[in-house]
């Protein structure tokens, strides 16, 4: 059963020359997928991502996130539905400066209005489960890069959203460091069952998705199910 | 309370701008508290010196009598009166008086000049002329027909203590009054008008002088505070006719001499013009800090607004990081005025140098204290607070508007 449905999504970027970033793309993911949107920069992964992620509005088509067609509602209704639905790594990490580790990760849920002893409780367990219980009370520049990026893998999947939508997610780690994050998401997506969507050029991050949608120039270039080594699925 | 976490460290990040607006916000709030301190204390003494001088806090006349005075305006029932005032609870003293106009003659000179009929005793619980006195005694018991004159109608008569002066006046009888009193004292009030223009006279010799029997032309009435006029006024207007014949007017200060109370108006108009352009300087310091602010965390309300901040949230953040800044502010500020308005209250500020234009205007004393009020602390600290929180809101909003996907772009 698809969980996101996107069909004939066309966005245009006008400046002093019209642009179609993505044209006229219809796709659908699956719950649990583990993929990745891969191509050259300007393909429009980071644009389908973000009107995925209800950021950004397309000019034409539809996107269906389970039952709710996120294109046509208003920016209130869109930034509620991201808090309760969608989870987003960003490639900059984008912790909150001025937050410890477990305040950043308590953010979103705080937002959603759940008790702080819950939230904390619920924030350690899964510091704990990427093996960062002890940098709890840190602040994010006392993280390396990689610890960076695992604790915003653990904020965008705390409240257990439909999707994650993360956004070139290795682009500033390590090949190593790279790994240990690509190994959390897919023992989340196995464990867990977190759907994840990637933009990437990663060739690690391409390797290790089951799914592989090619972009280029904004279309679907190619689709492929792939099996958990990275080849292609026999069919 | 996260919310209140992030914004007390967020305004912390940039701990010397923000250290700077606190300093802007907290010199502006003192200003504020101690000037409308002066101001308040300034104007009580004010009315204080024109209560204590001459006016009392209320006078009741025959009806008609401060528009159009007169020796056949006569207070109805003195008695009466005296009984009524007598029964104030917030009674501090009263004078029976006799007012009229007349012409002081010495050898050398003479002087038009108002005169003041008083019981000495009396007059001593109300006015403060007694304590004035720089020569000689205030109408002392002793002297046939003393008179008590001011220091400037002395050197225009070239009267000294013991010198015979003729008071000359036209009585109620329609008759010429022709007396010749003694100068028994001498006074310095520091009002000018008491001091060149005022003859002080024992009660019977007024009444003589002006052929009245035993009428008075009006009750002067002194009160513990300004703030029992209003009820005291009621009491008396209640207790005496106030109209048909024998109809009484009772008259609070500021009736009595209203330009002291549109001075005081017209003060306090200067003072919200000055304070009114101290705000819009200091909103224009805070909007920048603000602004400065959320342009440098253009993509954090990016990301915020991606997790699900809603931009009502993004408002409340930025107004709350302001809310933050100010109650700092009115904490240091707030305190700071404070103080300084309650130092000055006890010690004064010294305006010998401005005496002599202090005391066209009422003011007889060269000291001028403070005083602190809560609606002062409250109102200022108050405005203060209001002013940042509005004028966090254009920046506020412009946070909120941010398109999430531009903002997490952001350099």
């Amino acid at each position: 059963m698809s969980l996101v449905t996107i069909q004939h999504l066309t966005k245009i970027y006008s400046n002093h020359v019209s642009v179609r970033a993505i044209d006229d793309v219809s796709l659908a993911l699956e719950r649990g997928a583990f993929a990745a949107l891969a191509g050259p920069s300007g393909s429009g992964k980071t644009t389908l991502l973000n009107l995925v992620g209800g950021l950004d509005r397309p000019d034409r088509g539809t996107i269906v996130i389970g039952d709710a067609e996120i294109t046509a509602m208003p920016a209130g209704a869109l930034a509620d539905f991201r808090l309760a639905h969608v989870g987003f790594i960003f490639q900059a990490f984008n912790l909150f400066p001025v937050l410890t580790v477990l305040e950043n990760l308590e953010f979103v849920p705080a937002l959603q209005g759940r008790p702080a002893a819950d939230r904390r409780r619920r924030a350690r367990e899964l510091l704990a489960a990427v093996d960062l219980a002890e940098v709890g009370d840190k602040r994010p520049n006392e993280l390396s890069g990689g610890q960076q990026q695992r604790v915003a893998v653990v904020r965008a999947i705390l409240t257990e959203p439909e999707v994650v939508l993360a956004d070139e997610p290795t682009a500033n780690l390590d090949t190593a460091n790279g790994a240990r994050l690509l190994d959390l998401m897919e023992r989340l997506n196995r464990e867990r069952g977190v759907t994840f969507l990637f933009s990437t050029h990663d060739p690690q991050v391409m390797a290790r998705a089951r799914r592989l949608i090619r972009l280029r120039d904004g279309r679907v270039e190619g689709d492929e199910q792939r099996t958990p080594a990275g080849e292609p699925a026999r069919p | 309370m996260l919310f209140l976490t992030m914004a007390w460290r967020n305004v912390w990040r940039n701990r010397r701008r923000s250290a700077l607006t606190v300093s802007v916000i907290a010199l502006s709030l003192t200003f504020n508290i101690l000037m409308r301190g002066i101001g308040d204390g300034f104007h009580e003494q004010m009315v204080d010196n024109s209560v204590r001088a001459n006016i009392g806090h209320l006078q009741v006349h025959r009806k008609g009598y401060h528009d159009d005075p007169g020796l056949n305006r006569t207070l109805p029932d003195p008695a009466r009166v005296a009984r009524a005032i007598r029964a104030l609870p917030a009674l501090r003293g009263y004078s029976l008086r006799v007012l009229g106009d007349g012409l002081a003659s010495t050898d050398e000179n003479s002087a038009g000049i108002a005169i003041v009929g008083i019981d000495p005793a009396q007059e001593r619980t109300v006015t403060t002329i007694s304590h004035a006195v720089t020569e000689g005694t205030y109408l002392g018991d002793d002297a046939p027909r003393p008179v008590l004159i001011g220091e400037r109608l002395a050197a225009t008569l070239k009267a000294r203590l013991g010198d015979k002066i003729v008071l000359l006046v036209q009585a109620a009888d329609g008759s010429m009054g022709a007396q010749l009193f003694h100068v028994s004292g001498i006074f310095r009030s520091g009002a000018p008008d008491l001091d060149r223009g005022v003859a002080y006279i024992r009660r019977q010799d007024a009444q003589d002088l002006f052929a009245l029997g035993d009428r008075v032309t009006e009750a002067v009435v002194l009160l513990d505070a300004s703030a029992a006029v209003p009820a005291a006024q009621a009491a008396l207007r209640a207790a005496l006719p106030v109209e048909g014949a024998g109809a009484c007017e009772v008259l609070s200060w500021n009736q009595v001499e209203p330009f002291l109370e549109q001075f005081i108006v017209l003060d306090d108009a200067f003072f919200y013009i000055i304070v009114a352009i101290l705000f819009i300087v200091i909103s224009i310091g805070i909007l920048n800090t603000i602004l400065m602010s959320v342009f440098e965390r253009v993509r954090e309300f990016g990301v915020m607004m991606a997790l699900g901040t809603r931009p009502r949230q993004v408002v409340r953040l930025v107004v709350l990081e302001a809310a933050v800044l100010a109650a700092v502010g009115i904490a240091v500020g707030g305190t700071l005025g404070s103080l300084l308005t309650i130092y000055f209250a006890e010690n004064g500020i010294d305006l010998s140098s401005f005496a002599a234009g202090a005391a066209s205007i009422g003011i007889t004393t060269t000291m001028v204290y403070s005083r602190l009020t809560v609606a002062n602390v409250v109102l200022s600290n108050l405005a203060v607070f209001l002013l940042v929180v509005l004028v966090a809101l254009y920046p506020a909003v412009h946070a909120a508007r941010l398109r999430p996907v531009d903002a997490i772009r952001h350099v």
